[in-house]
């Protein structure tokens, strides 16, 4: 199996919806193994691309390539089931009928699909074991909760074990526990072989999982690359930390002290410079350079001084979210990017 | 061999079992026709527990009569039209029972977003279409197997023409049906679809007959659709003419004293062969009109 063999290709993109560009000219390949990320805020052309891909959307402009039976094709009327047989799609949050069960509702799906019928029960088993949801394979999905729909939603797209998978936000809406198992699903689908793309518009729940990360804005492709390349290019980063006993009742006087002994070591500038403080999870951010050695001596200060230090970190959403930040500052709406 | 050509032969192998063109059409159809049976069934046996519901209220409506001397009628046809009176609303209730959601329900509901990816609008409306059709159609079968079991009780012969009847009921239920298909492809919820349905056919459509009616209209109204419900009931004994005249004061007497009258039409049925083209067409352009629709809303909202 080669993992540089391309599995989709979009080649210049675009989707109109009357004088609006939805998706304007967006090109980029995604490989075999691989999991990409499709970073953007809310309306940034995400779902408008995943519904071309599924063929839901006809394209303005641009063309769709897909691999099937070890061949790359353009995308067209007349292959398309051929093709699409080979992708699992959960588009935006997946609504069910209540009154089936989750053994019927993928039971039809796989036989839509082809899946072999003699293999069909097995096949139901061991995509509801895989998300836990075994024991309620018999049970009406109307009765279950959002984050057991979405996990439904999510193997009713891998129930005829197609190559890729195209998962658009399937954390939206979940609680952290959840989001989590989501995650980690996601993980062991790339351990499976599988490649995935995943759109989001949560940035640390795409940093987590990603190989490449595409980021999309107003429609625009403005960045694809690995996560690594992409930091390089961010520079700047932010720091998290949390104290022991963290100053309740004179918090901004508290920063402002921060702000004279950090600020000279973050490697920038003063007026670029910010420290927030977030009240409900009790963590100081600090904006720095993203240098490692910037990050040490600021550790070494704050030490120093004899802060009791809970926790140090730099969250890898952290880098992503200045370097969106950064790429779109000609743009002044950003959009919900959390 | 390695292990990437096994592979290989293997990904072959599982394509050469996968039906694709016509085959696959078919059996997307197929199992989607399973798929609605299944999830339609209980709404069938509440339809079916409702016809039948009708029939026992008729039947002891009649009983009832012949208790108080009232005679069975002699033509067998006339005691069968005795159970059709309501015929025409239970059509009309059980049409929008199985159809009202077919469209309108992946929209309302945002299934769509599941089940677009994996067949297509075509196949899946075709499916439903047929499966819930069915179960509409067995509804009524099983309508005109009560009557048809009551007069050879009665009789002890179960006219022909009751299964003529039969035929047209299962054309009209066809109209109905695809004519609130239409309305599922436009409205944005299931419950907004079938009120919109019922008020359209159990109100504006008689509103619109009695208004033409009274404004001394005197063609056929083949435009309205309840009005072909008509050649259910009158294919047994047509009448001759189809229509019937009303006479009614409409101005103060002359100088001789007597009253101006005007007269109106009042049409019962229309022809057999007007009735089978007529609801031929209308259905094709309701299911046309409904899938044309359906393709637009994919392509804006889903």
């Amino acid at each position: 199996m080669n993992n540089q063999e391309i599995l989709i290709e979009l080649k210049n993109l675009t989707k109109k919806f009357g004088h609006f560009y939805a998706v304007k000219s967006v090109s980029l390949e995604i490989k075999r193994g691989e999991i990409v990320g499709f970073l953007g805020p809310n309306g940034a052309g995400k779902t408008t691309t995943m519904k071309m891909i599924a063929n839901l959307l006809t394209p303005n402009a641009g063309e769709i390539w897909i691999r099937s039976n070890g061949e790359i094709q353009k995308l067209t009327r007349k292959n398309r089931d051929v093709l699409l047989d080979n992708i699992g799609f959960l588009i935006e949050i997946p609504a069910f009928y209540g009154k089936v069960t989750p053994k019927e509702i993928l039971k039809y799906f796989a036989k839509l699909k082809g899946y072999p019928r003699q293999k069909l029960n097995e096949r139901i088993d061991t995509v509801l074991k895989m998300v836990g949801l075994l024991e309620w394979k018999d049970k009406k999905i109307g009765t279950f909760s959002k984050g057991m729909k979405q996990k439904i939603g999510i193997v009713s797209a891998i129930i005829h074990d197609p190559d890729i998978i195209i998962l658009d936000e399937p954390q939206t809406g979940l609680d952290p526990t959840a989001r989590k198992e989501v995650r980690d699903f996601i993980l062991n689908l790339k351990k499976m072989g599988k490649t995935v793309f995943l759109s989001s518009h949560l940035l640390y729940e795409i940093s987590e999982v990603a190989d490449r990360i595409a980021i999309i804005h107003h429609g625009q492709l403005i960045a694809f690359d690995t996560l690594d390349n992409l930091e390089e290019r961010a520079k700047k980063s932010v720091i998290h930390f949390e104290l022991l006993n963290p100053p309740n009742n004179y918090i901004d006087e508290f920063i402002e002290k921060l702000k004279k002994i950090i600020i000279p070591l973050t490697g920038i500038a003063e007026e670029q410079s910010w420290i927030k403080f977030d009240n409900d999870t009790k963590i100081f951010q600090v904006f720095f350079n993203g240098n490692p050695k910037n990050q040490t001596e600021i550790l070494k200060i704050l030490l120093n001084k004899g802060y009791e230090i809970l926790e140090f970190s730099v969250p890898k959403a952290g880098l992503l979210e200045n370097l969106f930040i950064e790429l779109t500052r000609t743009n002044k709406t950003g959009g919900d990017f959390k | 061999m390695t292990l990437e050509s096994e592979q290989i032969k293997t990904d072959i192998i599982e394509i050469e079992n996968k039906k694709f063109g016509l085959k696959r059409d078919i059996s997307q159809i197929i199992n989607t026709i399973n798929f609605e049976s299944r999830r339609f069934f209980k709404n069938f046996i509440l339809i079916i527990l409702i016809f039948l519901g009708i029939f026992i209220i008729s039947l002891i409506v009649q009983e009832l009569q012949y208790a108080q001397d009232v005679p069975l009628p002699n033509d067998p046809i006339e005691y069968i039209n005795s159970y059709l009176g309501m015929f025409g609303f239970m059509v009309i209730l059980s049409a929008a029972g199985f159809a009202g959601s077919i469209i309108a329900e992946d929209f309302h509901r945002q299934t769509g977003n599941l089940i677009f990816p994996k067949i297509s609008k075509f196949k899946l409306l075709i499916g439903r279409l047929i499966s819930r059709y069915s179960f509409n159609a067995i509804c009524v079968s099983f309508y005109y197997i009560l009557i048809g079991s009551i007069t050879f009780i009665k009789y002890e012969e179960i006219p022909i023409e009751l299964w003529g009847s039969m035929g047209w009921a299962f054309l009209y239920t066809f109209m109905i049906f695809t004519f609130i298909t239409f309305m599922s492809s436009i409205m944005k919820s299931t419950a907004i679809s079938i009120i919109v349905s019922v008020l359209f056919l159990l109100i504006v459509f008689n509103m619109i007959s009695s208004i033409l009616l009274f404004t001394g209209v005197r063609i056929e109204p083949l435009y309205i659709l309840t009005y072909y419900e008509g050649i259910i009931r009158y294919s047994m004994a047509m009448p001759k003419p189809r229509y019937t005249e009303i006479n009614i004061p409409t101005g103060p007497s002359g100088d001789n004293g007597e009253m101006q009258t005007t007269t109106f039409l009042q049409w019962i049925t229309p022809s057999e062969i007007v009735a089978f083209i007529g609801m031929l067409i209308y259905s094709i352009l309701f299911i046309t009109l409904a899938y044309f629709l359906y393709r637009r809303r994919q392509s804006k909202n889903v």
